[in-house]
């Protein structure tokens, strides 16, 4: 790449049901505490990436216009990038690309969801094909659900195993939570709630599905230029990965996932990384449903097709184990869209910089953050380091 | 920006009033034929950019619909969403990044399964103060041609000038579906709309697409043998309310500024030989082509009314016809594209312009044009 690309700011707004901030009142949130934690002011930015999810959940046709004052951006270039669920990702992306081309030394990536003004599921529902998904996939938890099945059964997988590891994760997600002054779900619960609450769509349980929140993340990029220039303390980005696939559910193997492979294998590749489970030291893996997060760990090589419940058993995955997955609570546990593979990279960039507060990963040098989105179609993969 | 990122080659549709495939064959289609022309399988394709918008499309997640249909099955893609001028410029920087050695960018909008233009552009005005007032592009623009008027005497016979020119170029242009010899009468006796514009001031929309394929500047020359270099990009988006923003000073002169800045340009008027604008109304083609400094504030009639924009003329303003001859929403910013790119490689047809060397195609969303985009191609 023509110049080495870092994150030095982040700004993350305390999510949950915010009808106390407009849309652009929680965008303007997130964006001056970016401005604070980097010590830059709008004036210093060179241009500006903004997304959320499918603007019917915002009910305006252009929301990067709606806000464009809210993230300081007029007078200045501005790209909406809006890929659904993997926009906050694909966002990362954008901002990455701005810089690593050339053309830009400081931007401003700006994902934000206001969940609780609309209709998500409603939104969701029409990412599906007119014609012959969306008949009878509706919204989120039907499609993962089918994917939690389908996975379980090719590997022979016993129902109360990964029940019960699916459970354990839930346990994780939410108590780490606690700790992440910005998330929206803060329940204290045992496996016991985990196995008794209601189901959704089989296998899949209330308290194994993420929430719908309101909420925004930015993030202010920077070259190694600039970052000498501000001696500013810099998480790296190493490498980038991103893969699409067909847009019928039917047609792909969502199972050993090309898209989530791929994803992963070229940000690997371009990080130097040749044993994801031994080289990072933390992973924000993309989690809206418990399941699919043991289905990533296979996808992404921490461990072998098939062998991810004994990740959760072992407590490899767990706080305090060798490779813990989302010392943030997840998306499991916040979930603005829009902004929530932003906050995957955020989350990142707090722990290889050391200052993700109590939620701290001791040590924690190098990092992914992923994020999924289309109709069960896309991957995006960003690996974050405190060194080049 | 020294050669370092190259249109290798560029597809239009035959774009029409509805076009009778879906989207995704459209997307096909292009993609396919666009592959085809330059000779090279979808597997040597590095990464994808689309444009489109959700609402415009009636799907949410527009993108993932299209995605496999774009080439992109297992590849990297993303999507600049709404104006397709904003893939063009993403796609340039991957390339620019040194990760990919080609990038195709595409854009499809079909208008015509779609709400009209008024309704959709009126859902991009935030909902508690623009939105009751009943603010969208059209009215804008209206508000900005009186503006405009009051300030320097335009007239309305000089508004229908840019009508019957834009309209007169598009019957040359093959990929243009609306076309027309009209008189002066013709166009002062459609029906008023937005005082001071007419009916026929405003391009209705149109069912389209676009691909163009880039390549690093170092390979370029091995998939064509006259390659079109990106020498310059700009864009800028102005404040969101109307009401904050200067309607005939916005965001295209600081979008312009960076793309001459990048290319070199000085004088755009000595430097550039031809011009595609989104001329999303007659007198915004007036206003756009000032604003990119092709002649003074005030001054677009005198280059329109002495021939200076016409084809024939030192400046030629819109050869293909422009968003009169054809206006798939989204996908228009990169016709403008893909049009000037033909202009240079002397690849446009019977609306080619001698002795192309340099072009700008320009692109724009939003109330009052509040996002503009500006590209510079040379050979």
């Amino acid at each position: 790449m023509s110049q080495a690309v870092a994150i030095i700011g982040t700004g993350q707004t305390e999510c949950g049901k915010r009808t106390d901030v407009s849309y652009p009142e929680l965008i303007y949130e997130a964006v001056g505490r970016a401005f604070d934690d980097s010590g830059l002011s709008p004036e210093d930015i060179e241009a500006v990436v903004s997304g959320s999810m499918p603007p019917a959940m915002e009910g305006v046709a252009n929301p990067h216009l709606y806000w464009a004052d809210a993230m300081g951006a007029a007078g200045k270039p501005l790209i909406r990038t809006a890929t659904c669920g993997s926009t906050g990702m694909s966002l990362a992306h954008t901002g990455f690309y701005h810089v690593a081309s050339g053309l830009f030394d400081l931007v401003l990536v700006v994902g934000a969801e206001k969940m609780y003004e609309g209709d998500p599921q409603g939104t969701m529902a029409t990412v599906a094909d007119p014609f012959f998904q969306r008949p009878f996939l509706a919204g989120a938890p039907g499609i993962f659900s089918l994917q939690s099945n389908e996975w379980a059964h090719r590997y022979g997988l016993d129902e109360k195993r990964v029940r019960m590891a699916a459970a354990e994760l839930s346990v994780r997600n939410h108590i780490d939570a606690l700790a992440n002054p910005y998330a929206h779900i803060k329940l204290n619960i045992t496996v016991d709630d985990v196995l008794k609450s209601r189901i959704i769509a089989y296998p899949v349980r209330i308290l194994d599905v993420c929430p719908a929140s309101d909420g925004a993340c930015a993030v202010i990029m920077a070259s190694e230029r600039m970052v000498k220039k501000l001696g500013a303390t810099p998480a790296w980005i190493r490498g980038v990965g991103y893969c699409g696939e067909e847009a019928f559910f039917g047609e792909g193997d969502k199972v050993v996932w090309q898209a989530a492979i791929n994803a992963a294998k070229s940000a690997y590749k371009q990080a130097g990384i040749t044993n994801p489970r031994k080289e990072l030291d933390v992973a924000e893996v993309y989690n809206p449903f418990t399941f699919q997060e043991m289905l990533f760990y296979e996808c992404f090589g921490f461990c072998d097709f098939g062998h991810a419940c004994e990740l959760v058993e072992s407590g490899t995955v767990m706080r305090g184990g060798d490779l813990p997955c989302d010392p943030s609570g997840g998306t499991l546990c916040n979930n603005p869209i829009g902004a929530t593979g932003l906050q995957r990279t955020a989350e990142v960039v707090l722990q290889v910089t050391e200052k993700a507060g109590d939620h701290q990963v001791p040590g924690a040098s190098t990092g992914l953050a992923h994020a999924m989105g289309g109709l069960d179609q896309f991957n995006g993969i960003m690996i974050l380091s405190n060194s080049l | 920006m020294d050669k370092r990122v190259a249109i290798v080659d560029a597809v239009q549709t035959r774009h029409g009033d509805a076009l009778g495939e879906n989207i995704q064959e459209i997307m096909f289609g292009v993609v396919k034929e666009l592959l085809d022309r330059v000779g090279i399988e979808k597997s040597e394709i590095g990464t994808m950019i689309s444009s489109s918008s959700d609402y415009w499309q009636g799907i949410s997640c527009s993108n993932s619909y299209y995605y496999d249909a774009a080439g992109a099955n297992l590849k990297s893609g993303s999507k600049a969403a709404d104006d397709s001028a904003l893939g063009f410029h993403y796609g340039v920087m991957r390339v620019l990044s040194g990760q990919y050695k080609t990038a195709l960018v595409v854009s499809v909008t079909k208008c015509s399964e779609s709400p009209s233009v008024h309704t959709l552009t009126h859902m991009s005005a935030d909902p508690f103060f623009q939105r009751p007032v009943g603010l969208n592009e059209t009215v804008v623009a209206g508000l900005q041609a009186r503006e405009y008027m009051n300030r320097y005497g335009l007239k309305e016979e000089e508004l229908a000038r840019v009508v019957m020119k834009n309209l007169g170029n598009a019957r040359k242009n093959y990929h243009a579906h609306r076309k027309g010899e009209l008189s002066l009468e013709d166009v002062l006796s459609s029906p008023m709309m937005v005082d001071p514009l007419r009916e026929i001031d405003i391009p209705a929309t149109s069912d389209g697409a676009c691909a163009v394929l880039l390549a690093a500047g170092e390979i370029a020359g091995d998939l064509t043998k006259n390659p079109v270099f990106v020498e310059g990009l700009g864009w800028n988006v102005n404040h969101s309310f109307v009401g904050d923003q200067d309607l005939l000073n916005g965001a295209l002169p600081k979008a312009a500024e960076m793309a001459y800045r990048m290319a070199g340009v000085k004088d755009p008027a000595k430097e550039i030989d031809v011009i595609e604008v989104c001329d999303t109304t007659s007198f915004n083609e007036i206003l756009f082509t000032e604003q990119l400094g092709f002649c003074p504030p005030g001054k677009g009639r005198n280059i329109l009314n002495d021939g200076t924009t016409s084809m024939g003329g030192a400046i030629p303003v819109n050869p293909s016809g422009g968003l009169f001859g054809a206006n798939p929403y989204v996908a228009r910013g990169l016709i403008r594209i893909s049009e000037a790119a033909l202009q240079i490689k002397g690849e446009a047809g019977e609306h080619q312009v001698r002795d192309v060397k340099r072009a700008l195609a320009h692109s724009v969303h939003g109330l009052g044009g509040q996002l503009h985009s500006v590209v510079i191609l040379g050979n």
